[in-house]
C-alpha cells in the first residue's frame, strides 16, 4: 500500500507538471467543493494521527482552534532531528509538491492564509528545492490570491532553523520561528490557542500533512479501514542500523516488526543474532529481541513499553555493546538540552558523566542505581518532552540490559585487579 | 472580585478560596504553606523552568509547578507527600550539582533562596563525584553589576526583568544547555537606566553590587526602611549601613509606589552622602574670613540678622528660596519662620510657574494602570522619573492602556505610544489650547481665544491634533501626566484648564500627576514655599481662611516675589538678604552668571546646605543641612502620597528642623521645642490642609496619599504671546538622569553613563548652519559660550535645539533666559 511513496522515485516529480500528470493537486478541487468544516470532518473520520511523534489526532487537533480568531497560522514541521528519522527528508526532496498540497487544503479546512514550513538548519537543499516548488505552486495558482477560485488567500513561506533539536518541540519551533530563543513554551496556552505571534496555530509533521491530500481525494472512510482499530493508515518508517537494507520504508500500521527488518530490510547484517531495537527513534525505549513480534503500531508498541514516536526502527545485533549506545545517546540529550530547566539541563549532562565512566570502566557497581535514579528524578519533572526522551536510552537500556551493565563494570574492575 | 467568584482548593487538608485565575503557590502562600520557588517572581508572572516548585495535584498524572499552575475548582494539592518530598530533593541536587560551595565568601550568604531552599527542602548530601564545572568568577556586565556564572542557577529571572520588565531585552540567555549564561549581545555593557534590580531578584550570588561586594556579610548590615531622595517617585528602598559605613541600597517592594523596582540612580546614586563636599559645620563670614562657629549660633545669628533687616527696610527686602528636595517638615518650618514671624510671602522653591491643586482628581501610581488614556505632557519620564517611565511601559504593554504623548521632543516612550505629538519648544501654551479648545467646543465651555495663524506655528498638524483629541474623547478614564517645569511661561494655567475641560466630558473621570522631576515638588507646594500661597492651597489673598488657620495676625498684605522676582529685586537693590536652602540658583537657575554676580553684591546671603555650591561658595554665613541618608521627615511624592524617609546613618550634626526651629524660637514669642521630626508631622497634619490623617502611624509602612489641595480656579487663560525677539534657535535643556552634579560626581559609579555635551539639531537647521553629524559647535547666549558637540536629530522640530544636561560644569543653564522662552545662537566652533 502506497500512499506517501506513491511514484516517489520517478524522476522529475518534484516538478509540478510532472507531479500535476500523476493527479497531483486534484484533493483541492474536491476540498474547495466543501465547507472548511467539512474538510476537517473527514480528516477527523479517517483517524490520520500527527506522524510527529506525539500521534495526536490531526483532524481533532484542528477542531481546537481558537474559534473567530485571525489571523491563523500554519507551520509545518520539518525540523526532523530524532536521531534516526529521514523520512520526511525524503518526502520533502522528493516530493514537495504533495507538501504543499497539503498545506493548501488544510489551511482551507483551518481558514488559515499565512503558512510556513520550518525547516531543519541541515535541510538546505530541501528548502532550496522547496522554495522553488512553491514558486511553481504561486504560477500555477495553487498558492496566492484566490487560490482555484475557491476565495482562500495563502502566502506560504520556508524558514531553515539554526540547528537545535528542541525546536522540533512546537512550542520551541514557534519561538525559534519568531526570532526568539529556542526554548518550549508554557503550556497551556496550546498553539491552537495561542500560537504563532500569539495567535491561533497548526502545528503539523510533514507526513501527516502529506497523507491529507489522499485523505481528501478518497474519503475518510476509505483511509480508516486501513491499518489497525486505533492506528489507522500508512507510516513511514525509517529503518537504520544493522539490517541489510536500510531505508524509508511505507507500511501499514500493525504490520509485525519482525517483518519490517526481516522482510523489508533483509535481515540482520552478516546473519547476526538481533539484539534489540528501538522502534520510534532514540527518545523511546528500546525494545529486547523477544520483542520482535510486535505490531508496528501506536497501541502495540506502547504496551510492549516503548513507543512508536517519528517511526525510526534502529536496528542493533548481537555485537553492540549497549552502554557504549547509550553514551552516545546520552551525549545527544546533553548536547541538545536547550538549558532552561533543571532536571534536563544538569540530569543530562550527569548521566552522561556517569555512563562515561562507567564505558571507561572507572565505574563501580551503585552507579548503575544511581543512574535509574537521575532518571526518576527527570522523569516528568523537566518542562518539555526533552527531559522524558533523554531518559528513554539509559532507563530502557538498564531495564533491559542490567547484566550488560553489570557484567561491563565486573570485567573492568578485574581488568583493574590484573593490572 | 465578589467571593462568589472565588475558587475553593485545598492545600495539604487545609482549605483556602482564592479568586479565579489565582496561582497554586500563591494560594498556598495566603494560608502560610511554603512552596519553594527559584524562577518564579510574582512581578514577572509563570515561567516554571527551575521545577523547584513540584507539587502533586490529585487527579493529575504528573507531578505540575505550583508556580504555573492557576487554581481549579476542588483541587487537592499536597506539598509534602512522599512523592513531592522526592522532586523537590531530586531538583535541588540538580541544581546544586555545578553550583560552587563558596557560600562563606557569597555576598547573597544569609539571604540566599537557594541557601535557604537548601536548608529547608534540600537533600542533605550531594552525590555528585565529578568537578564541578568551573567559569569566571567575576565578569563585569557594567561598571556596576559583576557577573559570577559559576554561581548563576539560570533561572532567567533577570533576562526576564530585561524583557517584561525594563523592556529592553538587553540581558539575555546565550548559548543551550549546559553551557547557557546570562549575557548581553555582544558583549556590551548593561547599562540601562534599571539594570541594578536585576541584583535584588537573582535568587543566588550570581549577580552581585560591585560596589558591595565582599564588603559586608548581609547579616552585619544595619537596614533602614527609607526612601529614595532623587527625583518626585520617592521609591522605597533600604539603606544598608555597616559601623555607620554606607553599604548598599536595595529595593524594598511598595507597590503602590515603586511597583518593587528602583533605578539605579536610587541604587547607586548614593555615594554623595559620604562625600567630601559635605557641609557639616556652619561657617561665617567673619571680617572676610571664613569660620566654623557653632550651628546653633549661627542658626540665631541668622535669624536676628534677617529680621533686623526686615525691620529696617520691610519685610519685602527679605527672602526665602527653598527646594524641592526638603522634606515637609523642614519647608513647613522654614514657612513658618517666613510668614509667621518675618512676615514675608518672598518665599518659593522653583523656577517655573505652578500652583498647587488640580482641577481634576490628583491620581497616584496606581490609576496610571487602570485609566484607558494616559495623556504624557512634556514629560520625559525615563530621564526625569524612570520608575514612572516603567510603570507607563507596564500599563500599556499588559494592561492595555493607550498612551499619547504631548511634548516638544522625542523620548523613549514614544515607541509605545499610540500617538505621539511634538510642538514646538516654547509653543506648549497654544498646542495646550488648541488641544482644549478642539475638546471645549461641543461641551459648551468658552474656547481659549487662539489666531489660526498662531494655531499653525505649533508644529502640530490639525488633523493630528484632532485625533490626539478623539483619542481623549473615546476614553472613560484618563490620567494626565505632565511635568511643571517643562512648560514655558503661564503654560501651566492653559494645562489646568486643559484637565478642566477632559474633566467636563460627560461619564469622563479624569486625573493627573503633576510629575516634577524633583522629590518634594508637591510637598514643597503644599507647604506654603510660594510666592502666592498659604500651606494646603490657601491663597494669601484668602484672609479670612488664612486668619482661620493661622491666626488674626497672621495675614500679610503685600504679595511675594518669586524666585527669579527675588533675583531682580536683590539686582535692583530692593531685597537685601536671602536664605536658600537646598537650593544652587548659581547653576540651576537661568541666567547663572548675572545671579552669581547678584548674590556677590548681596548684604546678606545664607546657604543652608548639606553640599558644598557655586552658590554656598558665596554665603555670608553657611548652615549645615544633613540632607537624604542622614535626615528624617516625610516627602510627598507625584502622586500625593506621604511617606517617611528614614534615617540611614547617624550624624552628630543637629536635625535641619531643629536648626531651623532654632531660628523661629529666637523670634518667637511662644516658642515651642519638637522632641523629633514628628512632633513637626503631627503640627503640620493640624495646619495643612489635606495633611490631617498624615501622622507617624497612619505612613507607616506603605505612606497615606494625602487629601486634595484646593484648586482655585482661574478664568480661562489667555495665550502669552511668545518672545520672538530671540536670535537664533529656541533653547529646550533636557533633563539627563546621570548628570555630573553635586550628586554624581566623577567619581560615582555611574559616571559611564554620563554623556559628553552634546546638541540635538533638526536637519534643516544644521543645513542652514552648516553643521553635521560630530562637528564641534558653540552655542552663545546671555553673553556666554558653551561648546557642544553637535547630533543631527529629529529630537525637536526644526527652529529649536535640544540640549541635554550633562553636567554642572557646563554651566548651560547660564544660556536660558528668565522669560518664557530662551534663545540660542549657534555657530561652528
Amino acid at each position: 500500500m502506497q500512499i506517501l511513496f506513491k511514484n516517489i522515485d520517478m524522476k522529475g516529480l518534484a516538478n509540478i507538471d510532472i507531479y500535476e500528470k500523476q493527479g497531483g493537486y486534484q484533493s483541492l478541487k474536491k476540498a474547495f467543493a466543501k465547507k472548511p468544516e467539512e474538510v476537517i470532518e473527514i480528516v477527523k473520520v479517517s483517524g490520520l494521527r500527527g506522524r510527529g511523534g506525539a500521534g495526536f489526532p490531526a483532524g481533532l487537533k484542528w477542531s481546537f482552534l481558537a474559534k473567530d480568531v485571525f489571523p491563523r497560522y500554519l507551520a509545518c514541521n520539518a525540523d526532523e532531528s530524532e536521531p534516526g528519522t529521514c523520512k520526511d527528508r525524503e518526502l520533502l526532496e522528493k516530493n514537495p509538491h504533495l507538501l504543499i498540497e497539503g498545506i493548501v487544503a488544510t489551511c482551507y479546512a483551518c481558514q488559515i492564509e499565512t503558512a510556513y514550513i520550518y525547516f531543519r538548519g541541515e535541510f538546505q537543499h530541501a528548502s532550496d528545492l522547496m522554495d522553488k516548488a512553491i514558486e511553481e505552486a504561486h504560477k500555477k495558482g495553487y498558492l496566492g490570491k484566490n487560490i482555484m477560485g475557491s476565495g482562500l488567500d495563502l502566502d506560504l513561506y520556508t524558514h531553515l532553523g539554526a540547528g537545535a533539536y528542541i525546536c522540533g518541540e512546537e512550542s520551541a519551533l514557534l519561538n525559534s520561528l519568531e526570532g526568539r530563543r529556542g526554548e518550549p513554551r508554557l503550556k497551556p496556552p496550546f498553539p491552537a490557542v495561542e500560537g504563532l505571534y500569539g495567535k491561533p496555530t497548526v502545528i503539523n509533521n510533514v507526513e501527516t500533512l502529506c497523507a491529507v491530500p489522499w485523505i481528501v481525494n478518497e474519503g475518510g472512510e476509505k483511509y480508516a479501514a486501513i491499518g489497525t482499530e486505533k492506528s489507522k493508515g500508512t507510516k513511514l518508517v525509517s529503518v537504520s542500523g544493522h539490517v541489510k537494507k536500510p531505508g524509508n520504508y511505507e507500511i501499514v500500521l500493525g504490520m509485525p516488526v519482525r517483518e519490517i527488518i526481516f522482510d523489508l530490510a533483509g535481515g540482520i547484517r552478516n546473519d547476526n543474532r538481533l539484539k534489540a531495537f528501538i522502534p520510534g527513534g532514540s527518545s523511546v525505549p528500546m525494545l529486547t529481541a523477544d520483542k520482535v513480534d510486535v505490531g508496528y503500531d501506536y497501541e502495540s508498541l506502547q504496551e510492549a513499553g516503548s513507543m512508536l514516536g517519528s517511526g525510526a526502527l534502529i536496528v542493533m545485533d548481537h555485537t553492540v555493546n549497549v552502554v557504549e549506545v547509550t553514551l552516545r545517546l546520552a551525549y545527544f540529550y546533553m548536547h541538545e538540552s536547550c538549558g532552561k530547566c533543571t532536571p534536563c539541563r544538569e540530569g543530562t549532562r550527569w548521566m552522561w558523566q556517569i555512563l562515561g565512566k562507567i564505558q571507561t570502566g572507572e565505574g563501580v557497581g551503585a552507579q548503575v542505581d544511581k543512574l535509574l535514579d537521575i532518571c526518576d528524578n527527570m522523569s516528568f519533572k523537566c518542562f518539555c518532552p526533552l527531559g522524558d526522551a533523554a531518559v528513554g536510552p539509559v532507563a530502557s537500556s538498564i531495564k533491559c540490559f542490567r547484566s550488560d551493565y553489570d557484567e561491563l563494570i565486573k570485567k573492568l574492575e578485574g581488568d583493574k585487579v590484573a593490572t | 472580585m465578589s467571593k462568589d467568584n472565588n475558587i475553593n482548593i485545598t492545600i495539604n487538608d487545609q482549605p483556602v478560596s482564592v479568586p479565579k485565575g489565582t496561582l497554586v503557590v500563591e494560594a498556598a502562600k495566603q494560608i502560610g504553606i511554603e512552596i519553594p520557588v527559584f524562577c518564579y517572581h510574582e512581578k514577572l508572572g509563570p515561567f516554571g523552568c527551575c521545577r523547584m516548585c513540584l507539587v502533586e495535584v490529585e487527579k493529575m498524572p504528573k507531578l505540575t509547578t505550583a508556580c504555573t499552575q492557576t487554581v481549579m475548582p476542588d483541587m487537592v494539592v499536597k506539598t509534602e507527600s512522599p512523592k513531592v518530598v522526592k522532586a523537590q530533593q531530586g531538583v535541588l541536587e540538580f541544581t546544586l550539582l555545578n553550583h560552587p560551595l563558596d557560600c562563606p565568601v557569597c555576598d547573597k550568604g544569609g539571604e540566599c533562596p537557594l541557601q535557604d531552599n537548601t536548608f529547608k527542602f534540600g537533600p542533605g548530601t550531594t552525590r555528585m563525584e565529578f568537578d564541578r564545572a568551573n567559569q569566571d568568577k567575576a565578569t563585569p556586565l557594567s561598571p556596576v553589576i559583576t557577573i559570577d556564572r559559576e554561581r548563576c542557577i539560570a533561572c532567567q529571572r533577570c533576562t526576564r526583568y530585561s524583557d517584561i520588565i525594563e523592556q529592553e531585552q538587553a540581558l539575555v540567555m546565550l548559548n543551550r544547555g549546559f553551557n547557557n549564561e546570562v549575557n548581553t549581545f555582544n558583549d556590551e555593557p548593561y547599562t540601562t537606566k534599571y539594570s541594578g534590580n536585576v541584583i535584588d531578584i537573582c535568587p543566588v550570588g550570581a549577580l552581585t553590587n560591585t560596589e558591595f561586594r565582599f564588603k559586608a556579610r548581609t547579616w552585619d548590615l544595619n537596614n533602614s526602611a527609607t526612601l529614595c531622595a532623587h527625583c518626585g517617585c520617592n521609591c522605597n528602598m533600604t539603606l544598608a549601613s555597616r559601623t555607620n559605613k554606607f553599604m548598599r541600597v536595595e529595593t524594598r517592594p511598595n507597590d503602590l509606589v515603586d511597583d518593587g523596582w528602583i533605578c539605579d540612580k536610587a541604587r547607586f546614586g548614593y555615594d554623595f552622602i559620604e562625600s567630601d563636599n559635605r557641609i557639616i559645620e556652619a561657617i561665617s563670614l567673619v571680617g572676610g574670613e571664613r569660620k566654623a562657629v557653632n550651628t546653633f549660633d549661627a542658626a540665631i545669628q541668622v535669624a536676628e540678622s534677617l529680621k533686623k533687616i526686615a525691620d529696617e527696610h520691610g519685610p519685602k527686602s527679605i527672602g526665602f528660596i527653598g527646594s524641592p528636595f526638603g522634606t515637609n517638615e523642614e519647608l513647613y518650618l522654614y514657612h513658618k519662620l517666613f510668614r509667621l514671624e518675618l512676615r514675608t510671602n518672598n518665599l518659593d522653591h522653583k523656577t517655573y510657574s505652578d500652583t498647587p491643586g488640580l482641577p481634576v482628581d490628583h491620581y497616584d501610581f496606581l490609576n496610571i494602570e487602570t485609566a484607558n488614556l494616559v495623556l504624557l505632557i512634556g514629560s520625559d519620564s525615563a530621564e526625569e522619573l524612570p520608575i514612572l517611565d516603567l510603570r507607563i511601559k507596564k500599563a500599556v504593554t499588559h494592561k492595555g492602556v493607550k498612551l499619547a504623548i504631548l511634548n516638544d521632543q522625542k523620548t523613549d516612550l514614544d515607541k509605545v505610544a499610540d500617538l505621539s505629538l511634538k510642538y514646538d519648544v516654547g509653543l506648549d501654551g497654544i498646542a495646550l489650547a488648541a488641544l482644549a479648545n478642539s475638546l471645549a467646543t461641543e461641551l459648551g465651555i468658552p474656547a481659549v481665544e487662539v489666531s489660526s495663524s498662531d494655531e499653525s506655528l505649533t508644529g502640530i498638524a490639525v488633523d493630528q491634533m484632532k485625533k490626539m483629541s478623539e483619542l481623549i474623547r473615546t476614553a472613560t478614564k484618563v490620567c494626565v501626566v505632565y511635568n511643571p517645569a517643562s512648560l514655558t511661561g503661564n503654560s501651566i494655567f492653559m494645562l489646568k484648564h486643559l484637565l478642566g475641560v477632559i474633566n467636563k466630558i460627560p461619564t469622563m473621570e479624569c486625573g493627573a500627576i503633576p510629575a516634577a522631576p524633583f522629590t518634594n515638588s508637591v510637598g514643597a507646594m503644599d507647604m506654603g514655599i510660594l510666592p502666592d500661597y498659604y500651606p494646603g492651597g490657601v491663597s494669601i489673598s484668602d484672609s479670612d481662611k488664612v486668619q482661620k488657620i493661622w491666626g488674626d495676625s497672621a495675614f500679610l498684605d503685600a504679595k511675594g516675589f518669586s524666585a527669579l522676582e527675588m533675583i531682580d529685586k536683590a539686582e535692583s537693590g530692593e531685597l537685601k538678604a536671602l536664605l536658600v536652602y537646598r537650593s544652587n540658583p548659581v547653576v540651576d537657575f537661568p541666567e547663572g552668571k548675572r545671579i552669581e554676580a547678584v548674590l556677590k553684591n548681596l548684604p546678606l546671603l545664607v546657604v543652608h546646605d548639606m553640599m558644598k555650591t557655586e552658590t554656598s561658595a558665596l554665603a555670608d554665613i553657611v548652615l549645615p543641612s544633613n540632607g537624604p541618608g542622614y535626615d528624617e521627615g516625610t516627602t510627598t511624592n507625584i502622586g500625593g502620597r506621604v511617606q517617611y524617609r528614614k534615617r540611614g546613618l547617624n550624624t552628630t550634626n543637629s536635625p535641619d528642623w531643629k536648626i531651623i526651629s532654632k531660628m523661629i524660637n529666637s523670634l518667637s514669642e511662644k516658642p515651642i521645642e519638637y522632641l523629633t521630626s514628628f512632633s513637626v508631622t503631627e503640627e503640620l497634619s493640624k495646619m495643612v490642609p489635606g495633611y490631617n490623617e498624615i501622622s507617624k502611624k497612619s505612613i507607616k509602612k506603605e505612606g497615606k496619599t494625602r487629601e486634595k489641595i484646593e484648586y482655585i480656579n482661574g478664568s480661562t487663560p489667555e495665550i502669552q504671546k511668545i518672545d520672538s525677539s530671540g536670535k537664533g534657535l529656541r533653547l529646550r535643556i533636557a533633563t539627563q538622569l546621570f548628570s555630573k552634579d553635586k550628586v554624581l560626581d566623577a567619581s560615582s559609579p555611574l559616571a559611564h553613563h554620563f554623556l559628553p555635551p552634546t546638541l540635538c539639531l533638526h536637519e534643516s537647521d544644521a543645513l542652514k548652519l552648516d553643521l553635521f553629524n560630530g562637528d564641534q559647535a558653540v552655542l552663545t547666549a546671555n553673553g556666554i559660550d558653551v561648546g557642544v558637540t553637535v547630533e543631527v536629530s529629529d529630537r525637536c522640530n526644526p527652529g529649536a535645539v535640544v540640549v541635554p544636561r550633562v553636567s554642572d560644569d557646563q554651566g548651560l543653564l547660564r544660556l536660558a533666559s528668565s522669560g518664557s522662552v530662551s534663545w540660542v545662537e549657534v555657530r561652528k566652533g
